[in-house]
């Protein structure tokens, strides 16, 4: 498994074709194994003709850098083979550079900007009493205090106390949540703990396939099943509904800190699309990102 | 995208242990403590000194020398600064470079090219309230300018004038006041503020012999006197004046403004409400009479 990624990983450009007999062979085993009549939902995903090759070329990206090429895979373990095809990423959404820092910068922010501080002290004109002055000014050879709720005193008022309601809202700059996903999306496929699924479609409803699932892939304990549409196959939502480390979120709840909470983030094909639109209409826009437009202006 | 570089940072990070929450950290120096500095970190003063300006930072007015007469005022007066308040700049536009916008896809040639069109490229930073008058169209790159355009912009040479109508597209100058000019580089920043459409000023008294010459394509000179003028000047540069009426775009090449408009399709005066998408148009013979050209 973790091999075949490896291959996957060092594919380039010049090596496709190897890749493409790699998957012929795939392809012919599938059939075989609905002739022996496997399992019903199996021979539903085995039936098509040849693997899923999605091999976009991607004109718009720099032509000196290949795209990104990974497996797709099933969750339909009863299938002859975990990978039913091969996609072509974007570079500049899945192969970004990993800014580590913009990650943190990210992590921090969302943990910070929904952050209120209730802590809350009392100042020296807020606690009760101290109105009097303690004893005359002069005379009698003691420290001058004029209240005994100064800060001096035990059980006077805090200096520089935590004051309630404390918001630590802010907003990230728009690049930089948007570097965020990018680097983070980058750094898991790098880490090879992004993978690519054809669907969120399984036979079973069962928590216990799930989880075996993921035991046998490798995929660790928590695992982010991620796909285009919020209203989810029936059998996943079942089966992750009593597993609290393996969460479904649509994209477009889709962020820097829940990627890195889970250990393994599973994309479908269409989410991995809609990503990488909504992402690259981002990178392009000329009006929003205006660091993006500062080398073109006049 | 995907450098040398970010090539390497992926190679590294395969090695490394899982990113996760656990093993994030700023770039080391990125945080800064915003603490008060003691003893030699900061001591008394933090670098202000002791009394007078440098500790109160009410610094000397600009050009004040302490006594002495400053250099403004020791010279004689130079002239070439003269009415320098009333004069308008402009954000220059080389033919060449626009050339390039519209080879890039970032300027529509099938529609008329005016200042909005031309800022909404987000390539331009004008600000009328610093006396910025609008786009001058410069000839660097003139020999690469082949588009058909109709062009409206606020400065223009006559070689440029050339290059347009040479390749049969037709070229205005048009003055817009600072109101109409703010109105014309953000529409939809204008149109959220619901106010009318106000009618575009007509040139102050310095400018109104450059906008009202047919030689400059002004937008108040007679369009006769343009048409022969036209003619003058591509027999002056030895060209054959390509015949508009007979071009495919001939009703968008002769589009023109109105002297008071802002807007193409829009007559000052309406008021574009965003939040209905309808327009409100006067009615009142009173305002009617106020905003008729």
């Amino acid at each position: 498994m973790a091999g075949a990624l490896s291959l996957a990983w060092g594919v380039t450009a010049h090596r496709p074709a190897l890749l493409r007999q790699v998957l012929r062979s795939f392809s012919v085993t599938a059939v075989r194994n609905q002739e022996t009549g496997a399992a019903v939902a199996a021979a539903s995903i085995d039936s098509r003709k040849s693997p899923l090759i999605l091999d976009e070329k991607f004109p718009d990206s720099n032509s000196i850098v290949v795209p990104r090429e990974a497996w797709i895979e099933t969750l339909d373990t009863s299938a002859a083979s975990t990978q039913v095809g091969l996609i072509h990423l974007h570079p500049q959404v899945f192969g970004a550079n990993p800014r580590l820092d913009l990650i943190h910068e990210n992590v921090t922010w969302q943990k910070k900007f929904r952050m209120v501080n209730y802590a809350h002290t009392k100042v020296r004109s807020e606690v009760r009493g101290g109105g009097k002055k303690p004893w005359p000014q002069k005379g009698l050879g003691r420290a001058r205090h004029g209240s005994i709720r100064s800060p001096l005193w035990r059980g006077g008022g805090v200096t520089h106390g935590p004051r309630a309601y404390t918001t630590h809202f802010y907003m990230l700059p728009f690049s930089k949540r948007l570097q965020g996903l990018t680097a983070t999306l980058s750094a898991k496929f790098a880490q090879d703990d992004l993978k690519i699924v054809e669907s969120l479609d399984m036979p079973s409803d069962e928590a216990g396939y799930l989880e075996q699932l993921c035991e046998n892939r490798r995929w660790g304990i928590s695992v982010l099943f991620v796909d285009d549409s919020d209203i989810m196959p029936r059998n996943i939502t079942l089966a992750s509904d009593t597993l609290r480390h393996m969460n479904l979120m649509p994209v477009y709840g889709l962020n820097v800190h829940s990627m890195l909470k889970h250990e393994t983030l599973v994309l479908t094909v269409a989410a991995v699309r809609r990503i990488e639109e909504r992402i690259l209409y981002h990178f392009r826009r000329p009006d929003l990102p205006k660091e993006n437009m500062k080398r073109f202006r006049m | 995208m995907a450098s040398q570089g970010t090539e390497k940072a992926l190679a590294l990070l395969r090695r490394l242990p899982r990113v996760s929450l656990g093993n994030l950290k700023p770039n080391p120096g990125a945080v800064k403590s915003a603490r008060r500095g003691r003893g030699i970190y900061g001591g008394k003063t933090h670098g202000a000194g002791s009394k007078g300006s440098g500790q109160r930072q009410n610094f000397m007015r600009l050009g004040f020398e302490t006594g002495n007469t400053p250099f403004y005022l020791r010279f004689p007066y130079q002239n070439y600064y003269k009415g320098h308040h009333m004069r308008l700049s402009y954000a220059p536009l080389c033919m060449g470079k626009l050339q390039r916008m519209i080879d890039t896809s970032r300027l529509r040639t099938d529609v008329p090219v005016d200042i909005t069109q031309l800022s909404a490229t987000q390539l331009f930073s004008i600000n009328p309230m610093e006396k910025m008058g609008g786009i001058m169209l410069k000839d660097e790159g003139i020999d690469h300018f082949q588009a058909t355009l109709n062009l409206e912009v606020q400065w223009a040479t006559e070689a440029v004038i050339t290059s347009v109508e040479r390749n049969g597209g037709t070229i205005t100058v048009a003055y817009y006041d600072p109101i109409s000019l703010q109105a014309a580089l953000n529409p939809m920043a204008f149109f959220k503020r619901g106010v009318a459409i106000p009618r575009r000023m007509l040139p102050p008294q310095n400018l109104i012999d450059y906008y009202s010459d047919p030689k400059n394509r002004g937008y108040l000179a007679d369009p006769t006197e343009v048409a022969r003028e036209r003619f003058v000047l591509a027999q002056k540069y030895g060209y054959e004046l390509p015949d508009i009426r007979s071009s495919p775009n001939q009703e968008m090449l002769l589009e023109r403004k109105d002297p008071r408009q802002i807007f193409y399709g829009l007559q000052p005066g309406w008021v574009v409400n965003l939040e209905d998408k309808v327009i409100l148009k006067p009615t009142d013979p009173e305002l009617l009479e106020h905003y008729a050209s």
